[in-house]
């Protein structure tokens, strides 16, 4: 059997090792456009603060699980021949594909977005070009303030340099955190020296001699010398539009991960699917989700039927200037019929969302202790029961799921 | 290969296992040196108390274990004895782990920035948690004694024995 797999991310790698593991001859091909493969791609912040950082696995799987990679770019499948078209020329054959191409960078459509000192932030060659590019540099500015903005202005202020985020909406981390949350995490930030400032898309940049000027709709400017553009991702769709692969936002997909072409899947980032809460269909951009769709699709491609029920747009965990923060499911509910329960001490902020009898959203910052408890609620969609009050207050554990026990028996 | 079980009834939650636990942490393992130790060593297992139940909440080293395939930064692993572990060195306290564990029993060092759990005392062939129980509600056995003892105490409890 010849599996093809595009993109060496860890969608890619983790679904490499579940053929392996079930298909000995199996010949696995992985096509990686990018020439550091494979490596931990949310470690590259640390490229930023020393060129030298390392970011690759500790015990290679290519060699391990017998992957041959190429350094290649697809460009076209031709589902006729069942073959892959390279940017090489070459064409290597597949019975089975795996399509994990990840995401890329939104560019904004904003006058004067590209250029030189204007950076990405999503691969190693990107970290590394940012890291060579801060020398002589006195200020950067960060246009977006979600997790990777705040983790490349966070290296960037540890360069010693001044660091200012430039947010559109009315906080950072949307979607992730509460008005409160983002509060607490911005102090944090600005204890770090780094500015930030809200509520004004970005309207033109303008260059001169070296020297950036970002303007915003408000009417304010910022000069810097370096300008890191992370204002989110999108799956990275460009080779399959026309394919006859079905796409939307991103691949689509059924319950197995294949899509409406048989023997081809999709796993990762690139993967538009459904979101366990609200049913609709999203996109992840979360490195748990990627490998939990690696690891199914592979197995399916080598004969399994495991079923994938979706996945939490939102399954975040970080430390941000200091302060520890897990964040899952719902945290600003839009839709009626939920209930949330807050909890604002010195240190510690807690926000619980709960829909009827169920967990839909949890916000740890300051303590995240027991946090891995709440997020199996909620991914699992576990009937809280009798245990809701418990959970509401904040003091849940794993004991409380444990039915009294029968003298004498060993529970594992 | 044994495994750690936990026995619930017989736990009379006196957390010998917890104080062992960061015994066999500290720097001297010793408890004398242990107690002085600033800060203190960290335990990695925890007694949990709910209505009807004591026990110790202990790491599974789960066969299909969430922290270590949502590891972002390739410090979990699995050891040849089939623990999962941390190479140290690689955590940047990112909580992922954390976030994911369904039984809470990854806690994180704040001194050192890094995540902390069981290593099941991979150098050791009782863990100190087992060992020091006074009451053996913590025992090593292998899975198939406990499937066994389960099955006989279903027979009984069927024949109302
Ligand atoms: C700085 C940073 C920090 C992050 N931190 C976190 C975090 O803390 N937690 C978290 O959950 N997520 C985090 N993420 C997101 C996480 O990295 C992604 O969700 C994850 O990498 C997705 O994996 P993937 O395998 O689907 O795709 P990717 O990792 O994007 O890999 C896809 C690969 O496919 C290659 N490719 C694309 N098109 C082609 C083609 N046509 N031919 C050949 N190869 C192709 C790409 O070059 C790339 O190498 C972070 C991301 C960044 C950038």
């Amino acid at each position: 059997m010849n599996y093809i797999i595009i993109g060496g991310g860890i969608a890619g790698i983790t679904a490499a090792k579940a053929v392996r593991r079930r298909d000995a001859q199996a010949e696995i091909t992985m096509i990686s456009a990018e020439k550091t493969c494979p490596y931990y791609r949310p470690l590259i912040p640390l490229l930023i603060e020393k060129g030298d950082a390392d970011v690759t696995y500790a015990e290679d799987p290519i060699s391990e699980y017998k992957i041959n990679l190429l350094q290649d770019r697809v460009v076209r499948v031709a589902l006729q021949e069942r073959d892959v078209v390279l940017a090489s020329g070459k064409r290597p054959g597949f019975d089975k594909l795996l399509i994990a191409t990840g995401s890329r960078p939104v560019i904004p459509g904003i006058e004067g977005i590209s250029g030189p000192g204007i950076y990405t932030l999503r691969t190693v060659d990107d970290a590394l070009r940012i890291n060579a590019a801060v020398q002589g540099v006195k200020k950067a500015a960060v246009i977006g303030g979600g997790f990777v903005g705040i983790k490349a202005a966070l290296a960037l202020i540890r360069r010693g340099i001044e660091v200012i985020i430039i947010e559109q909406l009315g906080q950072i981390l949307s979607r992730r955190l509460d008005a409160r949350g983002a509060e607490i995490v911005s102090e944090a930030l600005a204890r770090r020296g780094i500015k930030i400032m809200t509520g004004s898309p970005v309207s033109r940049i303008t260059h001169d001699s070296g020297r950036i000027t970002v303007r915003l709709e408000s009417g304010s400017t910022t000069e810097a010398g370096l300008v890191v553009v992370a204002a989110g991702v999108r799956p990275d769709i460009e080779a399959f539009r026309d394919s006859g692969i079905k796409t939307g936002r991103g691949i689509l997909v059924g319950e197995t991960l294949e899509t409406n072409v048989p023997g081809i899947y999709a796993a990762g980032d690139v993967v538009e699917f459904r979101d366990l809460l609200t049913g609709r269909p999203c996109v992840s951009g979360l490195w748990s989700n990627a490998e939990e769709m690696g690891r199914i699709a592979g197995s399916n491609m080598a004969g399994d039927r495991i079923k994938f029920e979706g996945f939490l747009p939102v399954m975040n965990a970080a430390d941000i200037a200091g302060i520890p923060l897990v964040s899952a499911g719902i945290i600003e509910p839009v839709e009626e019929g939920h209930e949330t329960v807050t909890d604002d001490r010195p240190g510690r902020y807690r926000r619980l969302v709960f829909r009827g009898d169920r967990l839909e959203g949890a916000l740890f910052i300051g303590d995240v202790r027991n946090a891995g408890i709440y997020v199996n609620l909620i991914k699992n969609r576990i009937p809280l029961g009798g245990l809701k009050e418990k959970a509401a207050s904040g003091d849940l554990q794993y004991v409380h799921f444990i039915k009294t026990p029968q003298p004498g028996r060993l529970a594992v | 290969m044994k495994q750690i079980f936990v026995r619930p009834d017989r736990c009379m939650a006196c957390k010998g296992c917890e104080t062992a636990c960061a015994v066999q942490h500290s720097a001297d393992k010793t408890l004398f040196s242990a107690v002085l130790q600033s800060p203190p060593p960290m335990k990695r297992l925890f007694v949990e108390a709910a209505e009807g139940i004591r026990m110790p909440v202990i790491c599974r080293h789960c066969e299909d274990a969430p922290c270590l395939r949502a590891c972002i930064s390739g410090c979990l692993y699995r050891d040849d004895h089939g623990f999962v572990r941390r190479r140290k060195e690689r955590c940047i306290g990112c909580w992922t782990c954390i976030m994911l564990c369904p039984f809470g029993v990854i806690t994180r060092d704040r001194e050192k920035h890094i995540a902390v759990k069981c290593d099941r005392c991979h150098r050791l062939d009782v863990p100190a948690c087992v060992n020091a129980c006074p009451t053996r509600a913590l025992v090593m056995a292998e899975p198939e004694e406990v499937a066994a003892d389960r099955r006989q105490k279903a027979v009984r409890a069927e024949s109302g024995g």
